[in-house]
């Protein structure tokens, strides 16, 4: 196997330079793979594909009124980057999550930064995941979002922007996880050749973190993972998470909240109190008795006991307002209003289409940018104007005036690509990287993240319920 | 541990305990069938009665030949006491307890899915199903035995056993059952050679005809086979030793009482009966009645573990220490 032929898109790749030489994080991995026959590295692939089905790492989607699981589709040549590039990231992590920490706290307590002229009271007014019941809380340490998943692209120039910030409830970082088993169980004698940092100590962390949110003190907390059932396309990762956290897996169904405002799960001795909810179900299903009055898969009451103070929530209850595409118009502004520093890792240049020249701008150019709904996620609702028909075009335009504020325009980024397993040789496929930021007494950002990459040719969506799939992703220290 | 988590166990041990004997009936009544004359007295559709199946069978199929049979018990996702949907149940179970169960466990129990899914249109042909089957026993014991080895004997593998053990006296009644399931006609004495070969063919779907020659009798003569089946202390299959068994787990658990009047109950039942003079008519009543007790008992672990305190949140101070 050897790059001479790598059909180099013209972006930026990961691995491999304009002078088809492997870059420097890289060079290890590929003399090993000069030594293998295409032969043999089809049979790692066959061997992990079997790997993934017995072991039941799946997604599940939802089609034609079946639940239908699917294998998670793994390429086995990894993601690299170099740690000093790397600990430059996991700073601007680290004080991007610390600002909208504070902002969010801010915007249900204070409000000083909407007083302040810096961020527009219309935008709060009009955000679909501002929950004025949650106003007037502060949970402890001040933390709303313990757990971000922020995704990171390269341009082809080489600069990493932050795309978005998921703070709702992120998903992958299982699979970040199972990744690195496979490729340790495939690959071993490459984690000996090259120096990459593990990424098993996650779920510990995670563990800490939630933890930290018990509200009785003393006691070995009990937490619990709340998921919304078998039929969530998650729901690998829920029980994945419980099982390596010794958390309990719950259903709404299994708690209850009792007349003291504690929460309570059934259990065979009887009803056992439950410390910290890590949740994985949206706010509007927590609870009925606050949100949607139909859901059955939230918990009667348990807004009551978090505001009680007796039960910690992750992330809290309404933190999902600073997860919206048009609040991230502001990060930036906002890490400089909170934290007075300049933001580490940029933005993509982004165009609010509420303000009307910016709108102006983003009609005229609608064939040049990607226009994204506000509040969806999973690459739904967006347009990549590039590649999208004259009538979807149009279609987009209706939408975006119909409802400017729901509507965000950047630049289409040209991502960067890796070197990917295509039939017998190697191919340029387009990712981006999701790295996994914690946050309540301390802080911890991933080693690396969840790469994934976008399997069809020239794609640039990498959602796996849209044909991405994902890689190992190392940071490895240099080696002289 | 969560009463869904326990009662998740309870199904998924009883669904591959219920999967299994069903390839091992097959299996047998496959032997028998080949040894008698056509014709003869019973044939696949026993299999049906025995699974208590005969309504469901009748809506779907209209032919009463094997391949309609063997589709039916093994294949037919219709059908929730198929192979098919027994596994995929156990399956869809397990993976809801993963934080629970060892990790190999998920593994094998979903690549025993995997085998099912992918082999059981096969096992609808003659000479592929033995093999097929056997495969399935396999690995459904090889579940068993990691459970065994690898799992503390906590209160989560106390609600393995109850509910293996319940599927499988149950099962074990059932095919007892078989021989009253047959129409013997008049003229046929009990002793009929093709009568031998049917409880050579009930034992043998238990795989216990060689512990019953050597621990019991070298003939197999039907009121010994129903007293080894319902009475045998050592035998894991026979229905003594299975209440044995979830006597001993309920009593691991929290608020036995309830339920372990009733396995009592059971044991006394099997302790009185006479087998000798037993007419197929009364065997047939007994039988039901062991049924009737087993159904009990599982009602009774239903609402004192999985479903209790679904009515009263509160009061719940005593128990917050737990």
């Amino acid at each position: 196997m050897n790059i001479q032929n790598y059909p180099l898109s013209g972006g930026y790749d990961e691995l491999i330079n304009a002078d088809h030489q492997p870059r420097s994080s890289a060079r290890a991995l590929f003399d090993h793979l000069a030594t293998l026959t295409a032969a043999e590295l089809n049979e790692r692939r066959a061997a992990v594909d079997a790997a993934i089905m017995t072991m039941g790492i799946t997604f599940t989607i939802y089609s034609d009124g079946n639940n239908i699981d699917r294998a998670w589709p793994f390429d086995i040549i990894p993601r690299i980057m170099g740690l000093d590039e790397w600990r430059r990231i996991e700073l601007g992590l680290r004080q991007r999550l610390t600002a909208l920490n504070l902002f969010i706290n801010d915007l249900y307590n204070e409000q000083s930064i909407v007083k302040d002229g810096i961020f527009p009271r219309e935008i709060l007014t009009s955000s679909k995941n501002f929950r004025p019941q949650c106003a007037g809380h502060m949970p402890r340490f001040g933390v709303w979002a313990h757990i971000c998943g922020t995704d990171l692209v390269r341009d082809s120039d080489g600069t990493i922007y932050v795309l978005e910030d998921n703070l709702r409830v992120p998903s992958g970082v299982s699979y970040m996880l199972e990744n690195r088993m496979l490729m340790k169980r495939l690959f071993p004698e490459l984690f000996e050749l090259c120096s990459i940092l593990p990424v098993d100590d996650y779920t510990t962390r995670l563990h800490d973190t939630l933890a930290a949110l018990s509200p009785r003190s003393g006691e070995r907390p009990i937490i619990a993972v709340l998921t919304p059932g078998i039929y969530n396309s998650a729901y690998f990762e829920h029980s994945y998470l419980a099982q390596q956290m010794g958390a309990v897996l719950v259903e709404g169904s299994d708690l209850v909240v009792g007349t003291d405002n504690n929460v309570y799960m059934r259990t065979i001795d009887g009803l056992r109190r439950v410390d910290v909810i890590y949740r994985r179900i949206d706010d509007d299903f927590l609870d009925p008795e606050i949100f949607r009055p139909d859901s059955a898969l939230g918990v009667p009451g348990l807004m009551r006991a978090w505001r009680s103070g007796n039960v910690g929530i992750a992330n809290a209850p309404g933190a999902g307002v600073a997860d919206d595409k048009v609040v991230y118009t502001f990060v930036p502004k906002i890490i400089r209003y909170y934290l007075d520093e300049d933001p580490i890792i940029p933005n993509v240049p982004s165009y609010l289409c509420m303000r009307d020249d910016e709108r102006e701008f983003v009609l005229a150019n609608l064939d040049k940018l990607v226009v994204k709904p506000a509040n969806e996620s999973g690459g739904y609702g967006m347009l990549i104007g590039p590649r999208a028909s004259e009538r979807e075009r149009a279609q987009c335009k209706e939408r975006v005036c119909a409802d400017p504020r729901n509507y965000m325009a950047q630049p289409t980024l040209l991502l960067s690509t890796a070197p990917t397993l295509v039939g017998d040789g190697l191919a340029p496929r387009h990712l981006d990287l999701r790295p996994f930021v914690l946050q309540s007494e301390n802080h911890y950002v991933t080693m690396g993240g969840l790469t994934r990459v976008a399997l069809r040719e020239g794609s640039l969506v990498v959602n796996s319920s849209q044909g991405g799939g994902s890689k190992d992703t190392w940071i490895v220290e240099a080696r002289n | 541990m969560l009463s869904r988590v326990a009662e998740n166990l309870y199904w998924m041990a009883r669904y591959l305990e219920r999967a299994e004997n069903t390839a091992r009936l097959i299996n047998a009544t496959g032997q028998v069938l080949l040894d008698l004359p056509r014709g003869a007295l019973f044939g696949w559709d026993v299999l049906i009665h025995v699974a208590g199946l005969d309504r469901l069978f009748a809506q779907s199929y209209s032919r009463h030949d094997e391949a309609s049979i063997m589709r039916f018990l093994i294949s037919d996702e219709s059908n929730p006491g198929s192979i098919v949907s027994c596994v995929h149940r156990a399956r869809e179970n397990s993976r809801t307890l993963r934080e629970v169960l060892p990790r190999l466990a998920w593994e094998r129990i979903n690549a025993l899915y995997l085998f099912v899914n992918g082999r059981s249109a096969h096992a609808i042909d003659r000479a592929r199903r033995h093999n097929i089957l056997d495969e399935l026993i396999e690995r459904r014991q090889s579940v068993v035995g990691l459970l065994m080895d690898c799992m503390s004997h906590d209160v989560a593998y106390q609600f393995i056993k109850l509910g293996r053990y319940i599927e499988r006296a149950d099962m074990t009644t059932r095919i007892l059952d078989i021989s009253a399931a047959v129409l013997v006609p008049r003229h046929q004495v009990p002793e009929d050679p093709a009568i031998g070969l049917l409880w050579m063919a009930v034992l043998k779907s238990l795989h216990a005809y060689q512990m019953y020659r050597r621990h019991f009798a070298v003939h197999v003569r039907g009121a010994d086979v129903l007293r080894f089946l319902l009475k045998d202390p050592h035998f894991p299959r026979t229905v003594r030793y299975c209440l044995d068994e979830v006597e001993g787990s309920l009593a691991q658990l929290p608020r036995y009482g309830g339920p372990l009047k009733l396995v009592r109950i059971a044991q006394r039942r099997l302790g009185g009966l006479r087998l000798d003079g037993l007419t197929a008519a009364s065997r047939h009543e007994y039988l039901d009645a062991v049924q009737s007790d087993l159904a009990r008992i599982h009602a009774e672990i239903s609402v004192e573990y999985f479903h209790q305190g679904e009515q009263n949140p509160a009061p719940l101070e005593a128990l917050a220490a737990g």
